[in-house]
């Protein structure tokens, strides 16, 4: 590999340690406001540093709701990834493996509608989900996300299976075991690479889903980290920054340590996701 | 559950059964048909009634969508939502590319590097724009003070009190949220591409710029075709982050189809806000299709 050369060396340095300034500063006066006292009003001091209010946190905490809304949040991830991962599993293997019309017919449907967001129906879903009693629950949350979620699985579960040698389906056989039994014990533990592929692509996603959450989940005891955040914010007509800050810190920790925890499997995973797609 | 069976047995008996294996993708059909191929079809029917939600709906033929190319929010709404995703698009796709470029070839502090321009597109949208309104807000945002304790070498005006600006900010937001995104895509794009192709132009004597255009830019039509679709996708149905910096405002001015439907659906203007919703699903196809058949592969 030849060296790059001493001027652009230079030259990428710089620009990438602006760029990852930008990307950071941000988040450091987030942190910055949501430390500062609440009579700070226009920032006597040195601005850069804040009066270090931890009390805030504790005011966040009970005031904003956002407990309950990390708790909704978590529950309407795990429920939509574990059924999207259940469906979209079955489905894939089937599809990779039994060439039926149906089964053709499924998966262009599903791929077709890849393309189309979800705000597009959202309204007639509203009317559906009201005549199922479905507003305002997490169960009904969960299948509307998983919906969203399911043509990506698909996709991702026929491309990985598709991959794997027949022989390990004959394996199933003479184990015994036959239809879903050997679908659950011999195939699905073999499909994790393409279970982790799935959870990064859609996981934040799911986590932060606002668009759908505005319709689904307008009860206070039901809305998820966005829908309180943003519940919040209007209360306040925009008004008390440092709340708003120290709640907005509460609702990203979670997700930075776990990115920053899988990072290296998550970015790997990305890259191979769009290599394949 | 009996007990064990021969082998033989067991395989007469799996063959006489029926094959489950094929049936399997039924469960997840059954979910996408009642969730979101029902609604779609539904929002058809919708469409053509001037339904409120509640009581009775009469079919009142095209006339929602004819109302709709009459009202100037909504014409208004068309042009933000356009403008919002032709800047964005382009510029993600730009942006993007140029970091791959740069992070290319492998350096100290590479991954790490990676991380930190990918950080932003993990957050919420909705939170992204929060923070950038404390940021931002015209007079009292952060950075106005921040750049008057540095002495203000720049100051930067109420850019919300202009169209072009309020919209330029929008676009610079989104870019900044999801260019890490777009230059993971083009990385890979990159790795794909083998080194011996763009060496064999360079002994053909090729310089930077038509190694470029004409190896580099071809092959990666996979990585171009992923980025575009998804950001045309992604920004023509932008909700989150106008919601949280300007929640459509001044007036209805930065407010996307989106909102709008989202709006006119509280607004128990039902049938009006389905039909506004197939109008975008047709915003949405026409450039999707288009620009897949630009990006296809020749083989």
């Amino acid at each position: 590999m030849n060296r790059p050369s001493v001027p652009f060396r230079v030259f990428r340095a710089l620009t990438l340690l602006l760029i990852c300034l930008m990307c950071v500063i941000p988040f450091y006066v987030l942190l910055v406001l949501s430390l500062n006292a609440p009579s700070r009003v226009f920032y006597e001091g040195n601005i850069f540093v804040p009066t270090f209010a931890f009390t805030n946190y504790v005011d966040a905490w009970g005031k904003s709701r956002i407990g309950t809304a990390m708790i909704n949040s978590a529950v309407i991830t795990f429920g939509t990834l574990g059924l999207t991962i259940l469906l979209g599993g079955m489905a894939g293997y089937s599809i990779a493996r039994r060439n039926t019309r149906l089964n053709r017919g499924i998966f262009g449907l599903l791929i077709a509608c890849m393309m189309i967001p979800g705000i597009i129906n959202t309204v007639p879903l509203y009317t559906l989900m009201r005549q199922m009693n479905a507003v305002n629950t997490l169960w009904g949350m969960v299948l509307v996300c998983a919906t969203l979620c399911l043509p990506s699985a698909v996709f991702i579960y026929t491309t990985f299976v598709r991959s794997l040698p027949r022989e390990l389906d004959e394996a199933a056989v003479v184990d015994g075991c036959t239809g879903f039994k050997a679908f659950w014990r011999i195939i699905f533990p073999v499909l994790k690479p393409a279970t982790a592929s799935f959870v990064i692509l859609n996981g934040f996603g799911v986590w932060n889903n606002y668009a759908q959450a505005v319709f689904f989940l307008q009860s206070r005891e039901k809305q998820n980290i966005p829908q309180a955040l943003s519940v919040f914010f209007q209360q306040f007509g925009g008004g008390k920054w440092h709340l708003m800050s120290a709640t907005a810190v509460i609702a990203i920790v979670p997700v930075i340590v776990i990115f920053l925890a899988f990072q290296r499997q998550f970015i790997e995973g990305l890259t191979e996701g769009a290599v394949k797609g | 559950m009996q007990g064990r069976k021969p082998l033989s047995i067991q395989r007469q008996r799996g063959m006489r059964e029926i094959d489950w294996t094929q049936y399997m993708a039924l469960p997840a059909l059954l979910l996408f048909a009642t969730f979101f191929v029902y609604p779609l079809i539904r929002g058809i029917g919708m469409s053509l009634t001037d339904w409120d939600g509640m009581g009775e709906a009469t079919f009142v033929g095209f006339a929602n969508f004819t109302r709709f190319f009459q009202d100037a929010r909504a014409m208004g709404d068309i042009r933000t939502t356009l403008i919002f995703a032709a800047g964005s698009a382009i510029l993600l796709n730009l942006v993007g590319l140029l970091y791959a470029l740069l992070m290319e070839k492998p350096f100290h502090g590479r991954s790490l590097t990676r991380v930190i321009i990918y950080l932003p597109a993990i957050i919420s949208p909705l939170i992204m724009g929060y923070i950038w309104y404390f940021l931002l807000q015209p007079g009292r945002g952060y950075l106005y003070h921040a750049l008057e304790q540095l002495g203000a070498p720049f100051t930067l005006g109420n850019w919300m009190k202009d169209y072009p600006t309020t919209m330029l900010v929008l676009i610079l937001v989104n870019v900044w949220q999801y260019a890490g995104m777009t230059m993971i895509i083009y990385l890979a794009g990159l790795q794909n591409i083998s080194a011996d192709l763009r060496e064999a132009a360079m002994i053909d004597g090729a310089g930077t710029w038509q190694r470029f255009t004409g190896v580099t830019i071809p092959l990666l039509m996979p990585a171009i075709r992923i980025n575009v679709v998804t950001n045309i996708i992604g920004s023509l149905s932008v909700f989150d982050v106008i919601m949280s910096l300007t929640e459509g405002g001044p007036g209805y001015a930065t407010e996307s189809l989106s909102i709008y439907i989202m709006r006119m659906c509280y607004g128990s203007r039902t049938g009006y806000s389905t039909a506004v919703a197939m109008i975008l699903f047709a915003i949405i196809l026409l450039p999707v299709l288009i620009s897949m058949r630009l990006t296809r592969e020749k083989a």
